[in-house]
This record gives C-alpha cells, structure tokens and sequence, in this order.
C-alpha cells in the first residue's frame, strides 16, 4: 500500500533534480562554470553536499557534480530503500537550487528570511544543545484551517521550539498574528522550495555543534535522526515534489506528519489532523520533552516548603488519613491509553468548600514510556509525598491507602484546586523521572462510590507488587548497584545495594538504584554485575569485588556482602544505624542514630561509635547499615543472622514493630525481640550477659564470634 | 647490597590540551604526562604553566596586591598586557566578575567588550570566567562566546549549566574549564556528560575547585592527586589537566588582615599564602595555576620545574 507513495516520492525527486539541472545550465550560460557559487555567510559551502557527500561545491560546475551524483541516487521501483535515497537526491539538488536562487541575497520579498545565516545558527544552537530549543518544528504547505494551523505554531512557539514556516502557511501565519522572526525562534523561509533552508540549517547544527566532518555521512544522519529533534508538519494536498522533500527529511530520521491521508510508515511517516494533536504526535515521536520553567499553579512550589506542617486549625479541606477512605496509585500504562497533560478531576473540587471539609480521594498517576518499567512504579509513587509537600499549604503524610493530605486556608484562598494538585504532579514527575517518563496522566476522585471502587483495584495493585517484591531476592537477580553518591565526603566509600540488603543511608533501595541508573546513566548508580559466586553465605561475589575493588581506587579489596566480621561492607556516614559486635555476649547491638544517649554495652553512644565507623574504611566487627537491612533474610549472614542481634535501642524495636517480630518468627524463634536487650535492661556488657543468660538468648550457644 | 627502588609505571596518559594564542603570542600547552608531578621517572613534555588573573568588578585589594595590581585598577587591557610583558604569565584568566549583579553590575554586553578588548591588548592565551551569578552568566557566556575574536576557554561549566556552555564554546570554536565543588565523582560525571554532547576532550581542562590554604586546600589536595591518579590509571574521562585557581587564597584572613601586626608584614604575608596555596597544588598535579601577586608567577613558574 506504500507504493503509491515511493513511486511519487522517486517521481519528485526527478522533477526537482531536472529542474535543478535546467537551472543551473542557464545559470552556467550566463555566468561560465566556473563562477563562484555559495550561500551568503557561512563556512559550509553547499551545507547539505558538504555534510553529506565529499564533493566540495565552491563554482556552478561543483554544483554540476552534486547533481551528477544525485542523480545516481534516484533508481527505479517503488521500494522504501530508493524513496528514502530520491529523498536524500532531492536535498541535495534543491541545496543546488537553493544556492542558485541566492545569487544576489534573499530572492523573497519580506518577512521571507531564505537561507538562515551561521551567525543565527550559532546563537540558536547554542540553545538547541542547551535544551532551552527542546526542538524543532518545520510547518510546511497550505493550511486548511490557517486559525487552526496558527494555534498549533503559537503552542509551539510557547514551548520554546524552533519554528520553519515554507510554503503559503508563511503568508497565512502572517494574516493570522502570529509573530515571526529571530526574536520568537519562528523563521518565515519563503515558499515551498525554501524549505531545504531548514534543512541545510539542521546539517550545519551537525556541523558545527556535533563535531561531524565534511563528507561523514553516516554520523551526519545518525546526528540529525538523535539529536536534532525535528519534525515536518506538512499541511495540505502533498505533490510529488512535497513528498520527495518529504522522502528526504525521513531518510534523515525525522518525522513527517501529514493532515492528509497518508500511507503511514510508523515513527516517520503519521497522518494526524494539524493542530494540538499534531504537535503532540510530533514531539513523541521524537522524544520533545517540555521543561517547565514556573509551574502554573497559584500557590508557591519547591524545596523550601517540603518541611511545612499544616496545623487543624489552618487546615481547609483534608483527604484521608483514617478520616476518609484516600489512596494513591502511579500505574504503567501503554503509551496509545495515556494523553500526556491530561489532568483530570471527578467530583467536588475544592472551590467553595467549607473550612473543616473532609473527602475521600482517590490519585491516579498513570504513566508512559519507552524506558518505563512496571517496577518503577513504586519509585514513582513514593516521590508523590514529596512532590505535594513542596507546594505552599499543601501537606501529605505516609502513603499508599494511608495516604493523609491536608490542604491549608490560605491555598484554597489563593485559588488552589485539585487540578493544580495534578499540575504539580504532572510536572514534577516528568521533570524528576525525564529520562523514564514520556507521557503523564493524573486522574482525582472524590466522590466516594468512586474511591472505593478505585480503591479495590489499588489493594490489588498493591498486594501485586508487594509480591513481586518478595521474589525480589538476591539470589535471584543477577546485577546489583552501586551507589558511590557519598564519595564526596568518604572518597573511597562504594555501597552495594542488593534487593535484599538496602543501602546503609536507609533512602536507597534496589529499585531506586535500578530507576537512578535509568534516569540518570552517569551517575552514582550503576548496575553492577554478581558475576561468580564465591560464596554464598558471606555474600562475596567476584563482579562485586572487581567493582568495588575499582571504585575504591584499590583501598577495598574484597567486600562481603553479609558479613560483619570478614571483609565487611564500608560506611561514608549516612547510615541509619550501627551495628556493633559485644565480645562477651557473642552478638552484636544496633544503635539507631536518633539514639542520643551515651550508655550502650559497647561503652559508646552512636555519635561516638559514628566516628569509627565512618569514612569508608572496612572495620571489622563494625557496620553502618539502612535499619530495614535487619529484617532482610540476608541479614549477617555469615553470623548466623538476627539471632546474632542481642541489643537494641526501644526505639528501633518499636520503628521495626511487627515486622521484627515476623523476622524472628520466621527464623523458629518467635520470642526473640522479647529476649533481645534495651538501654532499659542493660547498658554494660555485664548487665548484658546476665539478662542473656536469664532470658536464654539464642547467641550464647552460637559459634564464637571471635 | 643495593636496593632499587619500585617505580610505578601508569597505563594512562593526560590528554595534550593546547590554550591557543593570538597572532604573534605562544600558546600554552600541558598535559602529555604519563608519570606523577615533580618526579624524575615517567614523560613529562610540558612543564605546568602560571597564569594572572585579571578581574574586571570593583574590589577592596588586600595589601599585598593593592601595590602591585591596584593602579590598574579600572582598566583590564592594561593590566593584560602588564601580566604578560612585565611579569610573565603565560596566560590570563580573566574573570568578569563585573557582571554580578552585586559587583558592579555591568551589562552583559559590557562584559563581551572587555573580552574583545584584553584579547586586543594581548596576544597571550585566555580561559573568560563568568560573573558567578546563575542568570547573568546564562546570558554572558553566549554573548563572551560570539564576542571573542579568537578562541578561548570558558570557566566553567558544571552541572546546571554545561549545555549552555559547552553550546555556546561549541558555536564558536571555544574550550571549556569544567567544575566540580572539590568531588571527584562530580568531576568525572561532568566530564562524561560534555562527552556525551560530542565536546572535543582535548579542549576541556578541570577546575576541582581550590580551597586556599588553611581554607580547604587539604581537600583540593586530595582531589587533584586522585583525579590524577585515576587519569594516570586509565580513566580517561578524569586524564585531562588540572587547573588551579589560587583565588581563595586571598579570601583567608590571614592573607589580607593587616590589623594583625603580630602576625608580620601583611604584603608579604598575603603573597606568601597563595604561593603556599601554589606550591602544594603544584605537588598534587596541577598544570596551570592561576594567581593574582605578580611575584608568584616567577616563585611558581620556578617551582614548576617539569
């Protein structure tokens, strides 16, 4: 069905490589072949010969071999393959013509600019590598609808895209107000020919900007298809001529959408109406990501309120928190069921309510994108506690379907509705998660029929996911992490972070490590592989050891993963809790950092201990780790795991609560956390012992720690 | 019986980068080692090089360089060419720190004139740093980038910015001084991301941030040495030379306070704490210095032996 379609594209490159070659036989005629022929200021001669060929084009008889060699790129039969490379012979033939036309300056009558000179280049592309230009979009052709096309350029132009009009669209964007010229990245070319301007500014981007070379055509088009993220809105009828441009702009890897039925080719070739739906289609395609420099929402937004406490009394509306039935759930969803930006509200809104008003809610984040991943969906969902709780008068505690959210006086006042909420959301995610996220969909409920019918869907989502995390083991994934984020402060520090043992800072779990490396591939998180298991109970891995080995700068020689006692992990200072060996009781004590007393059976307080632990120096017997690591099945286990534990702070008993206890249960030792000591049973090693021996813990009969 | 002594080999060699020069000037050239600073063994074809710097916003001197550099106050090409002819620095950085808001608050335009002017004066070689100020700077490295009538280097590009930078150096034919706040880490990963980009690496230098003496040069300390011993073992995002910018040095209060008598003559005090400040960055692996007593040019021009 594409034939058709090649055969005209093949059809127009002839007809604008003869009238290429009738041009320039007339101009040869006049002037001699070898007289000069270039655009006006720039280095690049013929840019399109220039970065794509290796003829150098400086005279007419120059251009002469450029149409000579064209001319071996137009074959007969109507396949892809000879559409795409007519394409590439009709850039070349109308930079001929191009040039040609040039002959005294701009041929077009204002504001028709012609052939876009280095120096503009220069500063545009400055903001092109930037990423202030996310983009460019080239309109060409007659537009149906001129007020309809008119809106498209001016969202474009709002999102700070560069803008190539060719064609009558130039004169109908003019009619309809829509501003032109260098100063709204908007350039008018002229008719529909100028539009190779647009092109030969993309091969100089390449050029100049990518380090590309005369002639290396491969890295010229693998440079325009990657990073010049440019696509052609080509609107009306589309003649052969149309469609061999066209050819051309695909053979570069760019994407052409068309108001007209069109045969479409995926990811190059899309019929889509102009408009808003054209310009989302294009910028997908091509992987344009919109920075928001201020969010539109009428309350402040940032860092700087994320510790805002919203009090009762100042409190307007507030969802959840046992006070109504709330939850919130970021789900993965292929990209054709998610519209990007779409924000929606179902049921009362906060406009209008009074003061004291309590509703149920329901968030729902659906998410897209090709490096999207079901497993992140949960990192995602996580950081909706941070991103409510940077708006001014927004506040939000725990999560899931515990999620508790307030939202102050002085932001319903100031005009806050939950749409905004979903702006927030919206944004923020796609600005924290760019690299994973393509498409962001935010849905809110409030009416209560309709949370608890999202809400089953969400415990089942839930339950899904808590399952698929507790197949998430170590013995099961072959790569872990690394997080060196702390080698600022403790040069020679390297974390490993396995699912089944969090990194020591408690913030960063495998997933995280798995998302930072996806959002982020120079990072501190890199995915490290096992490689051979040298042995299993310690945790001693030989790709981990090469890695850590290499990232220490040879200081770490080898690391065991589950051992405090022989070659342990490293601690920078982040760590959540310490972990220390008491000789005389054969166990270890686990003093959390919010500790602040002095008095434990090692004889130090945890700011004391912090100072020997730190650094990243390997001190065995000593260990800084997350306070999760103590529920993990991988938990010491070269020392026999949790029953090693024989002293811990009240309050890390309490933060653990129930899940220590199912630890221990699951180990055939039910009563363990009753027999495991506190700060109120013993604070010397002696006290210790005695309690120990009273209470029949587990570790006296264990092998001997030293 | 004798004993020979080990002398470590590297697989890694620092990246050659050439500070280009005027018509009529030398351009400065460093990096090509494959050995550790100061020592005998290993090829070393550059010796580390000592350059001025020159700063356009209006500043209280310390003592020790309102005799020297003061009555050039105001007037930057002059001091240009002082550098380079009277005292011997064999490049110039100069900072345009006139265009902080705070400082003077030039336009940015005003600030391209003075760069189009000093490379006038001069032919030497010139790294431009910005003004400090986030927004300022967005708008003057583009400006400084066109307005240079040849290419220089710009300082710096670091996390936020080094699109725009690496951009605007790219446009123009311009080097560029990555940055990273003393973190090793940062250091490589801003040198990955302008790779990334497609930016040449033989015109990239690193600025990891010196911290004068008494002030956090034990930490710059520990960073030049490890981003050289990780360049010289073969991590070539981190094999580029160092540049060290002693301007800190004059921020210590020992450096400038006069009203310390017991602390001995203040000029010679201030001069001596970026020498100092000089001398161990020097040992640690820099390859070009920045200082601003015209004294020190000679002091570690002499230092920087090999």
């Amino acid at each position: 069905m594409h034939e058709p379609l090649f055969s005209a594209c093949i059809r127009g490159a002839g007809a604008v490589l003869s009238l290429a070659r009738t041009t320039l036989d007339g101009v040869q005629a006049r002037r001699g072949k070898d007289a000069p022929l270039a655009y006006p200021e720039t280095a690049y001669e013929l840019p399109v010969a220039f970065g794509l060929t290796e003829l150098r084009v400086t005279t007419l008889s120059g251009a002469g071999a450029v149409l000579d060699l064209a001319r071996t790129l137009i074959r007969e039969g109507a396949t892809a393959e000879n559409a795409m490379d007519a394409g590439a012979a009709t850039l070349l033939a109308a930079d001929v013509l191009g040039a040609l036309s040039h002959e005294n300056g701009n041929p077009y009558p204002p504001p028709s600019v012609g052939f876009v000179p280095d120096s503009v280049l220069r500063k545009l592309g400055i903001f092109m590598v930037d990423g202030s230009v996310p983009g460019v979009a080239v309109v060409i052709g007659n537009a149906a609808d001129p007020a309809a096309a008119a809106a498209m350029v001016r969202h474009f132009q709002e999102i700070g895209l560069l803008v190539f009009l060719a064609g009558e669209v130039t004169g109908q964007m003019g009619a309809q107000g829509v501003k032109l010229g260098e100063d709204f990245k908007t350039f008018p070319l002229g008719p529909l020919p100028a539009v190779i301007h647009a092109v030969n500014f993309a091969v100089r981007a390449g050029l100049t900007f990518g380090g590309i070379g005369r002639g290396q055509a491969q890295a010229m088009l693998s440079y325009l298809g990657n990073r010049v993220k440019a696509f052609v809105c080509a609107l009306g009828p589309l003649d052969d001529v149309a469609l061999a441009i066209a050819a051309g702009a695909m053979k570069a890897g760019l994407t052409v959408l068309a108001d007209e039925a069109v045969p479409e080719i995926p990811g190059l070739l899309l019929s889509r109406p102009a408009g808003e739906e054209m310009a989302l289609a294009g910028m997908e395609a091509r992987g344009i990501k919109v920075k928001w420099v201020k969010l539109p929402v009428p309350i402040a937004f940032g860092p700087a309120f994320e510790g805002e406490r919203i009090r009762k009394s100042d409190t307007h509306v507030e969802f959840g928190g046992g006070r109504s039935a709330a939850f919130e759930l970021v789900r993965m969803s292929p990209p054709e069921e998610v519209r990007d930006r779409e924000i929606t509200v179902s049921g009362t809104d906060l406009r209008g309510l009074p003061k004291g008003t309590i509703l149920p809610l329901a968030i729902v984040v659906r998410v897209a994108g090709s490096r999207m991943q079901k497993d992140f969906e949960s990192v995602l969902e996580r950081r909706i506690h941070r991103i409510v709780n940077y708006g001014e008068g927004t506040m939000h505690v725990a999560q899931r379907d515990t999620t508790w959210i307030r939202i102050s006086t002085e932001a319903v006042e100031k005009g806050f509705t939950l749409s905004d909420l979903g702006m927030m959301l919206y944004a923020k995610l796609h600005a924290d998660f760019e690299n994973i996220v393509d498409k962001v969909a935010v849905t809110i409920l409030t009416r209560e029929k309709d949370v608890a019918a999202g809400l089953s869907e969400a415990r089942a989502a839930y339950a899904e996911r808590d399952a698929r995390a507790r197949t998430l083991t170590d013995d099961a994934v072959s790569e872990f992490y690394s997080c060196t984020l702390c080698q600022s402060f403790a040069p020679n520090h390297v974390c490993i972070v396995s699912p089944e043992r969090l990194g020591l800072c408690g913030a960063i779990n495998w997933l995280d490590g798995k998302a930072g490396f996806e959002i982020t591939p120079t990072g501190p998180n890199q995915p490290v592989e096992k490689g051979a298991v040298l042995d299993p109970v310690k945790g001693a891995f030989g790709g981990i050891n090469d890695f850590v080995r290499q990232h220490s700068r040879n200081t770490v020689r080898e690391m065991n993963l589950y051992s405090i006692m022989d070659a342990p992990m490293t601690s920078c200072g982040c760590f959540e809790c310490i972990l220390a060996i008491i000789p005389e009781a054969n166990g270890v004590m686990a003093v959390n950092r919010e500790f602040a007393g002095q008095e434990t059976p090692c004889g130090m307080g945890f700011s004391t201990l912090a100072g020997s632990v730190g650094g990243g120096v390997q001190t065995p017997g000593f260990m800084g780790v997350g306070k999760h690591y103590l529920l993990s099945r991988k938990f010491l286990g070269a020392e026999g795991g949790l029953a090693r534990v024989v002293w811990m702070t009240k309050e890390m008993k309490e933060q653990l609560g129930p899940a220590l206890r199912e630890r221990a249960a699951e180990i055939g030792i039910p009563d363990l956390v009753d027999k495991i000591a506190d700060e109120t049973v013993a604070v010397t090693p002696e006290q210790l012992v005695s309690h120990m021996e009273t209470v029949g813990h587990p570790a006296l009969s264990l092998p001997p720690l030293l | 019986m004798t004993v020979s002594p080990s002398i470590p080999t590297f697989p890694g060699r620092i990246l050659e980068v050439t500070l280009p020069a005027g018509p009529g000037g030398s351009p400065v050239v460093v990096g090509g080692q494959n050995a550790l600073p100061l020592l005998p063994e290993g090829d070393h074809p550059h010796a580390p090089a000592v350059g001025m710097e020159i700063r356009t916003g209006p500043e209280e001197l310390p003592p020790a360089l309102a005799e020297v550099i003061g009555p050039f106050s105001g007037n930057p090409a002059a001091l240009a060419q002082k550098c380079v002819s009277g005292w011997g620095a064999r490049f110039l950085f100069l900072s345009l720190s006139g265009c902080n808001p705070d400082a003077g608050g030039q336009g940015v335009q005003d600030g391209a004139a003075i760069v189009r002017e000093v490379l006038a004066a001069t032919a030497t070689p010139v790294i431009v740093g910005g003004c400090g100020d986030e927004d300022v700077d967005g708008r003057l490295f583009p400006a400084v980038a066109e307005a240079a009538t040849r290419p220089v280097f710009l300082s710096y590009a670091e996390e936020k910015n080094y699109r725009l930078v690496a951009g605007a150096a790219l446009a123009y034919g311009h080097g560029v001084v990555s940055w990273s706040p003393i973190d090793i880490n940062i250091a490589k990963q801003i040198n990955l991301l302008l790779a990334d980009l497609g930016f040449p690496g033989e015109r990239v230098l690193i600025d990891p941030l010196t911290g004068g003496l008494g002030y956090g040069l034990e930490y710059t300390y520990s960073i030049v040495e490890r981003v050289r011993l990780a360049g010289l073992s073969g991590d070539a995002m981190l094999a580029r030379p160092i540049l060290c910018h002693l301007g800190d040095a004059w921020k210590a209060r020992e450096a400038s306070d006069a009203s310390e008598p017991g602390w001995g003559d203040s000029a010679l005090r201030g001069r001596r704490w970026e020498e100092a400040t000089g001398l161990a960055c020097l040992a640690a692996g820099a390859d070009l210095l920045v200082c601003r007593h015209p004294e020190n040019v000679k002091r570690l021009s002499e230092a920087a032996w090999r």
